[in-house]
């Protein structure tokens, strides 16, 4: 989304959003005639839809012509880190069943703890600990079946 | 006196060991999580869903554990209110207006001690009203038919927000916005896919859980990230809360008054926690005008918005269990919990589930106690986890919420849907777009449309049945009058600004 960082953009915000959601609606209603009605059914799947896109739509209108307070936009360093964790989640969420629960976590822990403000002496204990015990919580004590490490015995 | 039996029948289930046990934990974990900065109610039982899912919990095991979570938290709140001048969670902010003041002043364990049994009796006050009240309730919403259903739901979007948040058009965008997203999926009617252009994953629509910890948990933590990573500053010395504790006395008509603006504040839909907390502050700051030392750590100043917080949040527990329309996010994570395990709160739940209902209650009755008892000894120890740091928590909290819903489906598209949801959430909290009506959206649609289209076929297609009953069009009218209130409120509120 915008990086505009000061608050005299928080129209801009507004606006851009307004939009969006207004296309949104518009996609949603036009949409919605392709789905077909049934026999014997006064309202179909599409009603519906078109019932709750119609507010959404003239809302967001009303929105871009009269937009209110945003939050101050992130910053880039700010913005960055928050890029990070998207895409370490990402990743994490990847490679979770191909390389297994626990090597994936304690990487993922580690760097998740540095990205949070921890110095590497503080992450990676710390992170190795907090990662065996997810581990231990969730395969043991919950009993939920982790994806193994490949080549583990099953 | 059927309400007396209906209870002791519950205080049985509820004193049974597993969920003693239960309760005992989610009180615990609770408070420890609404004391963490940022962290309230919401991400509190948001988080704690996948693990009641992964115990293999019964419903009313699950729902005792979450609701002792969401009590818990409450409670916990006021704890970094008063030791860090930081608001555990939004309900939590009136309290740092004279909490903190006190605890400056060394009178940090007399504020905690006096605010565990303003907590108490509020908390205690709203379950009693929820034990008079809801039976009531369920009496009336007995005869509800699908074109009352309907109105209902309307109700409820009507009120969401329009109190809590700034802007009635944003509240709006945001629950429309919900109910589309809750289209999202094969229509149980018809059977037709409705929005997944050919994604099968999206065949069972949204999952209501990974939506709201994508919207709730996820956003929060990006949210942190730009935040100024606050040195929080070691606690001063507390002091004992004994002290407070009797202290309490002198102050039991100030949290009367606050339990009972919190309950009604917590019933009426879309107002909730932080509301129940405001008005019982600035009446009680009223009341004693300048006789009170309000702001500058009048022991009144505590005990009013928390008493008004704890009520507020067993007020709420009425429309979720009785209607099944909940009036603030944390009781739209519960409904989200009840329905996930295809149990639909109503008035049907108190007649085929009274076990259920009434376990409820009591465990909140139990819970309460648990609570008090907790917070005397252990407040200091509650205290210290505020000095935990964050690039502990945070990761902490962003893996349970990432493995939990992992767990769910053992599906890596719920986590990619997660993080999707968690930046939409952190966009519209940076819009200023509440994300509760979005989830009350989600997780209402389904029932709303369902309802209107059972009314619908009754008539065959004539939309005047919705209006056509006594009890609609009351409901109508009361919708319209809460949201003219609002309304007004919003521009007075607005004029005393300018």
């Amino acid at each position: 989304m915008s990086d505009a960082p000061q608050v005299s953009h928080a129209a801009l915000g507004d606006r851009i959003a307004g939009a969006v959601l207004a296309i949104l609606a518009l996609g949603a209603w036009w949409h919605s005639h392709t789905f077909v009605t049934g026999f014997m059914q006064p309202v179909g799947p599409g009603v519906f839809p078109r019932l709750v896109s119609l507010p959404l739509g003239v809302l967001s209108l009303y929105l871009i012509a009269r937009p209110g307070i945003n939050q101050r936009w992130p910053q880039k360093v700010a913005l960055c880190r928050q890029l990070g964790l998207l895409l370490l989640l990402g990743c994490y969420a990847v490679v979770l069943e191909p390389l297994g629960f626990v090597p994936s976590t304690l990487v993922a822990t580690v760097l998740l703890m540095r990205l949070f403000g921890a110095q590497w002496r503080q992450a990676l204990p710390y992170g190795v600990l907090l990662g065996l015990a997810l581990f231990a919580l969730f395969e043991f004590a919950l009993g939920i079946p982790l994806p193994d490490m490949p080549g583990g015995s099953g | 006196m059927e309400i007396l039996d209906f209870l002791a029948h519950g205080f049985a289930v509820a004193l049974q060991p597993q969920h003693l046990l239960l309760a005992l934990i989610g009180c615990t974990v609770g408070t420890l999580v609404g004391a963490l900065p940022g962290l309230g109610p919401v991400n509190g039982v948001a988080l704690m869903i996948p693990l009641a899912f992964n115990f293999g919990l019964a419903p009313t095991a699950a729902l005792i554990l979450l609701v002792s979570v969401y009590y818990g938290c409450m409670y916990g709140g006021r704890i970094s209110s008063i030791v860090l001048n930081i608001p555990g969670d939004e309900p939590a902010m009136m309290t740092t207006l004279d909490g903190y003041p006190m605890a400056r002043a060394g009178r940090g364990g007399e504020a905690l001690g006096l605010s565990a049994v303003a907590s108490f009796a509020g908390a205690t006050i709203a379950t009693i009203g929820l034990t008079l009240f809801a039976p009531l309730l369920v009496k009336v919403a007995i005869r509800f038919g699908p074109a009352e259903y309907f109105a209902l739901f309307m109700l409820a979007f009507a009120t969401i927000g329009g109190v809590t948040s700034g802007s009635f058009t944003k509240s709006f965008i945001a629950a429309c916005l919900g109910l589309l997203l809750g289209t999202v999926g094969i229509d149980p009617v018809s059977s037709v896919a409705r929005y997944t252009f050919g994604w099968y994953e999206l065949y069972d629509g949204i999952d209501y859980l990974v939506a709201l910890i994508g919207l709730f948990a996820v956003s929060e933590c990006l949210l942190f990230l730009e935040r100024d990573q606050r040195q929080i500053t070691a606690p001063m010395r507390l002091g004992s809360a004994v002290p407070g504790m009797w202290r309490s006395r002198n102050c039991a008509s100030t949290i009367g008054r606050g339990s009972v603006i919190g309950f009604i504040a917590g019933v009426l839909p879309g107002a909730g926690a932080s509301l129940g907390s405001f008005l019982s502050y600035s009446l009680e700051k009223r009341r004693w005008g300048d006789e009170g030392d309000f702001g500058r750590g009048d022991p009144r100043g505590v005990a009013a918005p928390e008493a008004g917080n704890n009520a507020a949040a067993g007020g709420a527990l009425i429309p979720m269990l009785s209607l099944g329309i909940p009036g603030s996010g944390t009781t739209a994570i519960l409904l989200a919990l009840l329905l996930s395990m295809n149990i639909t709160p109503g008035p049907l739940l108190f007649e085929q589930q009274p076990d259920m209902v009434w376990g409820l209650v009591a465990a909140l009755f139990i819970g309460n106690v648990m609570l008090l008892v907790l917070n005397i000894p252990l407040v200091g120890l509650f205290a210290k986890v505020l000095q935990a740091p964050s690039w502990f928590l945070m990761p902490m909290v962003v893996l349970v919420a990432f493995v939990g819903i992992y767990s769910l489906n053992n599906s890596p598209f719920d986590l990619y849907m997660m993080l999707a949801f968690g930046v939409l959430g952190y966009v519209l909290r940076k819009l200023e777009i509440p994300t509760v009506p979005v989830v009350l959206g989600l997780l209402l649609g389904g029932q709303m449309e369902f309802n209107l289209r059972r009314a619908m076929s009754i008539t065959g297609g004539d939309w005047s049945i919705l209006w056509s009953s006594g009890i609609s069009i009351s409901i109508y009218v009361f919708a319209a009058t809460l949201l003219c209130a609002g309304l007004i409120y919003a521009l007075l509120v607005k004029r005393r600004l300018a």
